[in-house]
């Protein structure tokens, strides 16, 4: 995942960040959750308000469309995560990548303390950000939170779009009350989802002053050098400790 | 004659032949409607009821039942309005008529008549759980043809969106009795069926104008609905399979539980309430987070600019 350039002094203008197969996996990313989330609301919110979901779902072609157009982009979010995990253990199986405390995703303390320092920064008790490494505690968040919605929404949308598959394997106790759950984990955690991306993930990424109207990197994988050092300062110390060194010295 | 001259003379004419009757009465049904298209209001008969005169032309006319005469269901009635109604009735129909007079207390003919023309579909009716009430319970709630269809004079074809048993509009039509208190609570009802199906997918789907989203009676049946205790309903006990299966082929025991009129089970229900605590725990965080962070954002903005100028 990163790349490591120790052996030269001169220090490149930018980096690549995320590469083609991270980018095209956040694009099936977002372009399913994107199409999900507007025939999944229309659907979740089908009595109110006033038929405001009916023009809704008509714009998505009626009912019938929508509910296919929600069922292909279930199966293809699902599709494109299953990737992204086998992607992972391919590259940590073949040592492309390894896990570091500095550059992993893997939720550690630090992350707990990093947060205490960010709200103390907040609300000006500190004048200290807190140090990140190549993933902020907000982040990491973010990215596991698909994980979450991933086993959630994904496996009981998948019991809900094939429904006489799944009743073949649940068990008879459960299913007088497995099928309301689904439903139900399915719809609330839908909205988690939406209201998660729409503050947090829309702030970050889109609205900030310092990258609005958008962090270019899911198009282009490439972070400026001096954009890392600012934002992720560990990473870069580990990219570049020569550099480092050199600015500490100074 | 000129062209304008023309349109004088055929402009009145083509006016006044709109205030004549229209055509497709017989002579009949016109005499009855001179009076009864242009009478408005309602008349109490001795028994107390209240009997509408007024009768819309041009939707009677765009009815199913357009080209029938008065008398064809008005049988005791003649063309003739200063005889009072009297002609003979057929036995069939007044044997109908008897069964259905505790609930048709004005004019048991009338709401019988309908069986001459739809003698299979009346029989049915009669034998169901909402004609039973009636024949045999002796109810005057039971429901019989114009509860659900409306009155006979503006009954459309069923898959018209203005037809009272249309896929827009059966469910509502179900609900003027299942969803009153009074009669639920007469017939000890289940109270949430209208509430569970609308909530349901089928509900929403059917909402949204799903194309097959099944409605009240795509499970339950229509004229020969039962109660859902008769080993003969379409919902019970095994009969779900065949039910659920005309729309669902394959469907077993373990999918028949997905879509019911049942009340959310604890698990699902606590469950729920779990996942609602949790979401409103990360918004409340997410929030927080987010209006703090474009705080301090404001707040640096304006200090680092002072501090560069120092």
């Amino acid at each position: 995942m990163s790349q490591t350039n120790t052996t030269t002094d001169a220090i490149p203008h930018e980096i690549e960040r995320f590469n083609i197969i991270f980018r095209l996996q956040h694009i099936i990313l977002f372009t399913t959750f994107l199409l999900l989330s507007f025939t999944g609301w229309g659907l979740k919110y089908a009595h109110e308000p006033h038929g405001a979901s009916s023009i809704l779902i008509r714009m998505w072609g009626g009912a019938d469309m929508a509910g296919l157009i929600h069922k292909i982009a279930g199966v293809g979010m699902l599709l494109d995560f299953i990737w992204h995990v086998f992607y992972m253990l391919y590259l940590l199986a073949t040592k492309q990548t390894e896990i570091k405390a500095r550059t992993t995703v893997i939720p550690l303390p630090k992350d707990a303390f990093d947060a205490l320092q960010n709200f103390k920064y907040f609300l000006g008790i500190s004048n200290e950000k807190p140090r990140f490494g190549r993933y902020t505690y907000l982040q990491k968040f973010d990215y596991w939170a698909v994980f979450w919605g991933m086993v959630i929404i994904g496996f009981s949308g998948f019991a809900l779009a094939f429904p006489m598959v799944v009743s073949n394997i649940i068990p008879q106790f459960a299913a007088g009350w497995i099928w309301d759950t689904f439903a139900l984990m399915h719809s609330d955690e839908a909205l988690l989802a939406i209201v998660f991306i729409l503050f947090i993930h829309f702030y970050n990424e889109h609205l900030k002053s310092e990258v609005f109207p958008m962090n270019w990197v899911w198009l282009t994988g490439k972070i400026s050098t001096e954009t890392l050092k600012h934002h992720h300062p560990l990473e870069y110390e580990l990219m570049f400790p020569d550099q480092d060194k050199k600015e500490k010295g100074e | 004659m000129s062209y304008k001259k023309v349109l004088f003379i055929v402009a009145p004419l083509l006016f006044l032949s709109l205030m004549f009757p229209q055509k497709g009465f017989s002579e009949d049904t016109a005499n009855c409607l001179a009076c009864h298209s242009a009478m408005k209001g309602k008349v109490q008969t001795p028994s107390g009821a209240l009997i509408e005169l007024n009768l819309d032309i041009d939707k009677f006319q765009a009815s199913v039942h357009g080209s029938l005469s008065c008398t064809e269901c008005h049988i005791k009635f003649s063309d003739d309005p200063h005889t009072a109604p009297g002609a003979p009735v057929s036995t069939f129909v007044l044997a109908i008529s008897s069964k259905i007079s505790s609930k048709h207390l004005v004019d048991p003919i009338a709401a019988a008549a309908c069986s001459d023309c739809h003698e299979e579909i009346y029989r049915k009716v009669l034998d169901s759980v909402h004609g039973s009430n009636i024949t045999v319970k002796k109810q005057k709630d039971g429901a019989l043809c114009l509860d659900c269809h409306g009155s006979p004079h503006y009954i459309t074809k069923a898959d018209k969106s203005e037809s009272m048993v249309s896929r827009e509009n059966q469910v509502e039509t179900c609900g003027n009795c299942h969803e009153e208190k009074i009669i639920i609570e007469k017939y000890k009802l289940q109270e949430n069926v209208m509430k569970s199906f609308k909530e349901s997918f089928h509900g929403r789907k059917l909402y949204l104008g799903h194309t097959k989203a099944p409605t009240c009676s795509s499970c339950h049946g229509a004229h020969d609905i039962k109660s859902k205790t008769d080993p003969a309903s379409p919902i019970f006990g095994k009969n779900k399979l065949v039910t659920c299966g005309n729309c669902h082929p394959g469907a077993n025991e373990r999918f028949i539980p997905a879509i019911t009129h049942a009340h959310t089970h604890p698990i699902a229900h606590y469950t729920e309430k779990g996942l609602i605590l949790l979401t409103l725990g990360t918004f409340a965080f997410i929030i927080l987070h987010v209006l703090l962070d474009a705080f301090s954002e404001i707040r640096d903005a304006i200090f680092r600019k002072r501090r560069e100028e120092e």
